[in-house]
């Protein structure tokens, strides 16, 4: 709310809120628990105060203090409010309005996907992140880690100068002896390695090729820590070119997925998603969708949504793979000279046959995807689309896809070069190498014998504390950038405020010390001018300055793509695999979060507190063990138990989690944890007496699962066999937001016939195609009114419909939501007691029915009930129902009585247990300003982004017209990848939302209640063909 | 009689006791109530002169009114725009110019107290040439009109249902020194949405909403 306009952007200044919040974080610093802290106060066994310590003050002492601080407080009501000042800029610059949102197309950087990106800022702060709707991939969505982009850019424990032996210097220093150790390398004849991730942007990749050329033995290595190495090098064997397929998931009628997540971390999991939720819309009058099967063994995210989920054990992958071929080349009529696998135990095999029939019925539709590190299986997979004649449709060559370069073999080979002390200077950026190849312990000493050691990482890390200098490069918002995710579609991304440290961008870098300073402006003009405007297409500009300015504007522009040169598919290098025995003991399955794709992210606290879609645990990562073998063990939710594998390899200690739908014998741990500096969050959320730490003394988030890697014919694998369990007879509880698992009601507890829930209503395509309202429950309606019906709503009805067969629980709204309504972190232990803050959270429910179980996704916000409950028992009248429909939370009036949460059938309210400062006053920058930031004792909830409704509705007043359909967009609604949430005027006959209201999917949560929610759902349908019980 | 002039006395002592109080009562306000704020401002900057006796229109300053919550505290070079030549009081600046022609000499440059803290501010010299070494810093006005941070007050919505700046801000146009001429309290927002969705504003019907989130989200 505060009208202070910027002083230069660099600048710090300061807001009310920040000033608010620093009378209260001292406040509460004041009133903090000290060693010394009196005696009264110490907890006795459970939270309750020893009566007899309690008594220290008299009541006549209580009542005397009580009477003086009344007076004393309306005395001082009585004055003014404190001194405000506004700052504005000495020179605003030219365009710019004060508190007016504008928004730059950019590009994402949160991983290698580069979708397309719109930058929100107020008065110069990039605040809010959203998908760039006419963007060809992304196509408006934005996964969580985009939209958690900002609060890092306001992080204190970035870098903000470049550092020499762990010391601050001066860049001119560092460059100085930078150059003077290579000219000495130069002359050596050393090898020089660049090491990053897959670089995305062609200028930069330029850069680095023109930088290493330099040397006599200079390479750039690419090192993808979520690897897709194996199928580069598939192809280069059965295409006779290095490249990376582009998968239309839009496009694919069937789908069958050999373990790989491609709407959770895949490759570019936001563009995939939007693909295969297009195809998920079954209408009344075209019963059609995809059919999407998936054989896994740990239960991942696309393996909930699929139609049909087999859990498998890993080493059954290649085998599966290897069959699907086999019988897929007899319906080809080009059987196979040799067997993929010799010893096929054939369990799959009536599912494979049913499959490949339908694979073959659908030639040119299907797609198949695997995410194996085998390369022998990946040529299967490559053999098995060929003769589907998928590529061309599904997977395309010709405009491949950039999004994954890593080369594995690259890194094994740069790794013997380390440690043989063969590398004369290491650059490495966007990775911590030390911490992405923990499998190999020698490492950080081998880094250490590096005449020349540079990271270019925005924090500290593994590396950079053994790295000679730091060059930190800035943060993407503050960074020119372009990406070509895919060939022929180049983006820009474009800095949104002046950098706040001192960091320099990693191309200005390597400029420098080629002895070439540039700006990154500049580099990335000369080399489109040179590389891409020759490529524009024919309706483009002829003017280059017209040609940048478009692409500017835009975010992206689409050009020829360079040409590729596809061989014939070579089906000589087809050879059976390796037969694989399972070996003795447990599996382990490697796996990145939803929330944590690479380790980059462990500083973000927004990611860390997300829940995982699936396992619902928030802070760190965990062993998920089958319920077979946690039965066999004697394992419960939270036992903390050691992993390891072999006599002297590593031991881990990690809490176990029960997952259903895990294959027996495997371990899945989660990749990306346990990363230096993550100590940081041991204080995060509210420090009170009964606090736990987020992060135990000595500890990190999580622990780093990467020890379990392991270079096997090339390949970086992920899984490793052989390991065994221990339990410690420790336990850790897991910050898990849901509890509560199944469909079912357990026959002691629910009333007769209603065991099952309605909560989520689904059906199977076959019983859809005969009866759209398939999968209804059945309710006695209930239409009585307490309440007169004196209130009609002749304006705008606002209410929301969710296609819950799109819906794939990726969360992207969840931050989407905590980005715009300014939402705090509160940390570990409040999660654990129930307390998290999520104005929309994500239920996952199991239904246990089916030995292969079946899971829902139902994102769960406030319904804006037309009767409230909650409404009828507030005293206070702080929650209200509005002319419009929207069940309205006004926290200046809210006491606290926390009646309404406990009558809201949905469980939607949150209540502020505490102030929730950031403990950074740097990070306030990220707030919202339309919205409040609430106080302590205040219940909040999804307001349906009134803040956006009300923009809306005075931009349309501003303009004289009426507010058109989609005018107003939520912030969960603008993210969704999958477009499977829709808001609108429901009063509007034309508006889209009008439209899905009469879809027959369409149903309502606890119904049969009569409260009557503004939020509608439309029910799942899975594809198969048998009209189920239920669904 | 001892008693009566006692009484007497009483009574008067009483009647003084009330009018006091009464004078002091009637300047109490509410809490939170500013209405009469007029706080000192860095720069003695003058309404009645710029608004009321030049003319010049609110939004030429406040240009964010129209497009934006805040109408906005105008940055240092919109001063400029008219204090690159104007640099002090009229009647000074043609003193000087009067006298130059006398004695025969070019006219100097005087710049008034005020208008040099503004050139101070933006790094710049009697003469208006940039200070080497200093950067332009930002002045600290007053807020002078300050809403709680959970009410959200759009200037934009109001200006294009025509409101005029003097229905709140008051008669600016003869303020030497801006102060708060509404209390800004709920009541005041309400009862004027209440009264222009009844009576429309200077002739347009309008819907101002009482809906609680309008203002409070």
């Amino acid at each position: 709310m505060a009208a202070k306009f910027m002083p230069p952007p660099i600048a710090p200044f300061v807001t009310t809120r920040d000033v608010f919040l620093a009378a209260m974080t001292k406040q509460r610093s004041e009133f903090r628990p000290s060693e010394t802290k009196p005696h009264s106060l110490v907890r006795r066994g459970g939270n309750q105060v020893a009566p007899a310590e309690a008594a220290a003050l008299s009541r006549r002492q209580f009542l005397e203090a009580a009477g003086f601080t009344i007076s004393l407080a309306a005395f001082g009501g009585c004055g003014r409010a404190p001194v405000d000042h506004a700052f504005p800029a000495p020179a605003m610059p030219a365009g710019t309005i004060p508190g007016q949102l504008r928004s730059y197309a950019s590009t994402c950087t949160g991983c290698s996907a580069a979708c397309g990106l719109l930058v929100g800022t107020r008065d110069g702060r990039p605040l809010k992140m959203e998908g760039l709707p006419e963007h060809p991939l992304s196509q408006g969505g934005l996964c969580a880690v985009g939209q958690a982009l900002p609060i890092g850019l306001y992080d204190r424990q970035r870098f903000a100068e470049p550092l020499q032996n762990g010391k601050p210097a001066e860049w001119t220093t560092i460059d100085h002896e930078i150059v003077q150790g290579l000219d000495r390398i130069k002359s050596q004849q050393k090898a020089v390695r660049v090491v990053t991730s897959t670089v995305t942007s062609p200028t930069l990749r330029a850069r680095i090729a023109a930088f290493v050329k330099q040397f006599p033995d200079g390479r750039h290595v690419v090192f993808d820590p979520n690897s897709s190495s194996a199928i580069l090098d598939a192809h280069q064997q059965t295409h006779g070119a290095r490249v990376l397929p582009h998968y239309h998931f839009d496009r694919a009628t069937t789908v069958v997925s050999f373990g790989a997540d491609f709407l959770g971390t895949w490759i570019s999991p936001v563009e995939f998603t939007a693909g295969w939720s297009s195809r998920r819309a079954p209408q009344a009058n075209k019963p059609e969708m995809s059919h999407h099967v998936q054989f896994e063994s740990r239960m991942s995210l696309t393996g909930s949504n699929a139609d049909r989920r087999y859990a498998i054990h890993p080493s059954q992958q290649g085998p599966l793979v290897g069959r699907l071929a086999e019988i897929v080349a007899t319906l080809a009529g080009k059987p196979l000279p040799e067997k993929p696998v010799a010893n096929m135990d054939g369990k799959f095999d009536q599912q494979l046959a049913e499959l490949a029939e339908r694979l073959w019925h659908e030639r040119g539709r299907g797609l198949v995807v695997c995410d194996s590190q085998e390369v022998g299986v990946q040529r299967y997979v490559n053999y098995i689309n060929h003769l589907l004649g998928n590529y061309g449709t599904t997977l395309d060559l010709e405009r491949p896809s950039r999004q994954r370069q890593g080369n594995d073999r690259d890194i094994e080979s740069l790794v013997e070069e380390l440690s043989a002390g063969q590398i004369g200077a290491l650059f490495v950026a966007d990775v911590d190498l030390l911490h992405a190849l923990a499998n190999r312990p020698g490492l950080a000493d081998a880094v250490d014998r590096v005449p020349l050691s540079i990271s270019f990482a925005p924090r500290g890390d593994e590396f950079t504390t053994h790295a000679k200098y730091v060059c930190p490069d800035h943060h993407p918002l503050e960074s020119w950038s372009d990406a070509e995710p895919i060939s022929g579609l180049m983006s820009l991304g474009q800095p949104t405020l002046q950098p706040l440290g001192n960091t320099r961008a990693m191309m200005e870098s390597l400029a420098t010390w080629m002895g070439q300073p540039t700006t990154t402006l500049a580099a990335l003009q000369a080399y489109w001018k040179d590389s891409v405007f020759p490529r524009r297409p024919s309706s483009a500009s002829a003017s280059f300055a017209d040609f940048w300015d478009v692409a500017l504007r835009s975010g992206f522009v689409e050009v020829t793509p360079e040409p590729v040169k596809i061989n014939e598919f070579n089906a000589t290098s087809l050879k059976p695999l390796m037969p694989t025995t399972a070996a003795d003991g447990f599996t382990i399955v490697l796996y990145n979060k939803i929330g944590m794709p690479d380790a980059r992210h462990a500083h973000n606290p927004w990611l860390q507190e997300l829940p995982d879609p699936v396992t619902k645990v928030t802070w760190g990562n965990y062993v998920c063990v089958s319920p077979a073998d946690a039965d066999r063990l004697q394992i419960n939710d939270g036992d903390v138990i050691a992993v390891s594998v072999g006599k002297d390899a590593p031991q881990l200690e990690l809490p176990a989690l029960v997952q259903v739908g895990q294959h027996e014998g495997t371990l899945a741990i989660a990749r990306g944890y346990g990363v230096k500096g993550t100590d940081r969050f041991a204080k995060v959320g509210p420090q009170w007496i009964g606090a736990n730490p987020t992060v135990v003394d000595g500890e990190l988030v999580g622990v780093n699962a990467a020890v379990f890697q392991e270079f096997r014919s090339g390949m970086l694998r992920y899984e490793r066999s052989g390991a065994t369990v221990a339990k410690t007879g420790k336990h850790r509880a897991l910050a898990a937001t849901q509890k509560y698992n199944s469909l079912e009601l357990p026959s002691n507890v629910a009333p007769h016939g209603a065991e099952h829930r309605d909560v989520i209503q689904r059906t199977t395509l076959a019983a859809f195609a005969k009866d759209p309202h398939a999968g209804a429950a059945e309710h006695h309606a209930t239409d009585t009114q307490l309440w007169p019906e004196d209130h009609p709503k002749t304006g705008h009805a606002w209410g929301m419909v969710i296609d819950l067969n799109k819906c794939t629980g990726c969360s992207a709204c969840v931050i989407a939501c905590q980005a715009e309504n300014n939402i705090p972190v509160v940390g570990y232990d409040e999660v654990r007691r129930q307390r998290e803050m999520h104005w929309l959270r994500i239920d996952r429910y199991y239904d246990q029915v089916s030995e292969n179980v079946d899971v829902a996704h139902q994102p769960m916000m406030c319904q804006h009930c037309d009767n409230a409950p909650c409404e009828t028992v507030c005293p206070a009248l702080a929650t209200v129902h509005s002319s419009e429909g929207l069940n309205e939370q006004v926290y200046n009036r809210c006491v606290g009585t926390r009646y309404c949460a406990n009558n809201c059938p949905y469980k939607v309210r949150r209540f502020n247990w505490f102030a929730y400062p950031h403990p950074d006053l740097r990070q306030n920058l990220v707030l919202n300003p339309e919205v409040t930031v609430r106080s302590r004792g205040v219940m909040e909830k999804c307001s349906m982004c009134v803040q956006r409704i009300e923009a809306g509705r005075i931009a349309a007043r501003t303009q004289g017209v009426p507010m058109a359909d989609g005018m107003v967009q939520t912030a969960c609604q603008q993210s969704c990848p999958a477009d499977a949430i829709l808001f609108g005027d429901m009063n509007d006959p034309r508006s889209a939302i009008s439209a899905a209201l009469k879809n027959p999917r369409r149903y309502r949560v606890l119904e049969e209640l009569n409260v009557r929610p503004s939020v509608s759902y439309l029910r799942v349908v899975r594809n198969r063909d048998e009209e189920a019980r239920r669904g | 009689m001892q008693q009566r002039v006692l009484t007497i006395a009483l009574i008067i002592g009483l009647g003084f006791s009330i009018a006091l109080l009464a004078s002091a009562m009637s300047a109490w306000r509410l809490p939170d109530n500013q209405q009469g704020y007029a706080p000192q401002q860095p720069i003695a900057y003058s309404h009645r002169l710029h608004a009321g006796e030049l003319q010049i229109n609110c939004v030429f300053c406040h240009s964010a009114a129209e497009s934006s919550r805040y109408a906005g505290i105008p940055s240092s070079d919109v001063c400029m725009k008219c204090h690159r030549l104007v640099t002090a009081p009229y009647n000074v600046m043609q003193q000087e110019l009067q006298l130059a022609d006398k004695e025969k000499r070019p006219p100097k440059t005087i710049v008034s107290a005020e208008l040099k803290k503004l050139y101070d501010s933006l790094a710049l010299d009697d003469k208006l040439q940039p200070i080497p070494g200093r950067t332009p810093q930002s002045i600290a006005w007053v807020r002078v009109h300050n809403l709680p941070d959970y009410a959200c007050f759009s200037h934009q919505a109001h200006v294009a249902a025509g409101v005029t700046c003097q229905y709140c801000h008051g008669p600016v146009e003869s303020m030497e020194r801006m102060q708060q001429f509404s209390t800004l309290a709920m009541g005041w927002c309400v009862n004027c949405h209440r009264d222009a969705t009844r009576n429309g504003v200077n002739g347009r019907q309008v819907h101002a909403a009482t809906d609680c989130s309008v203002c409070h989200h």
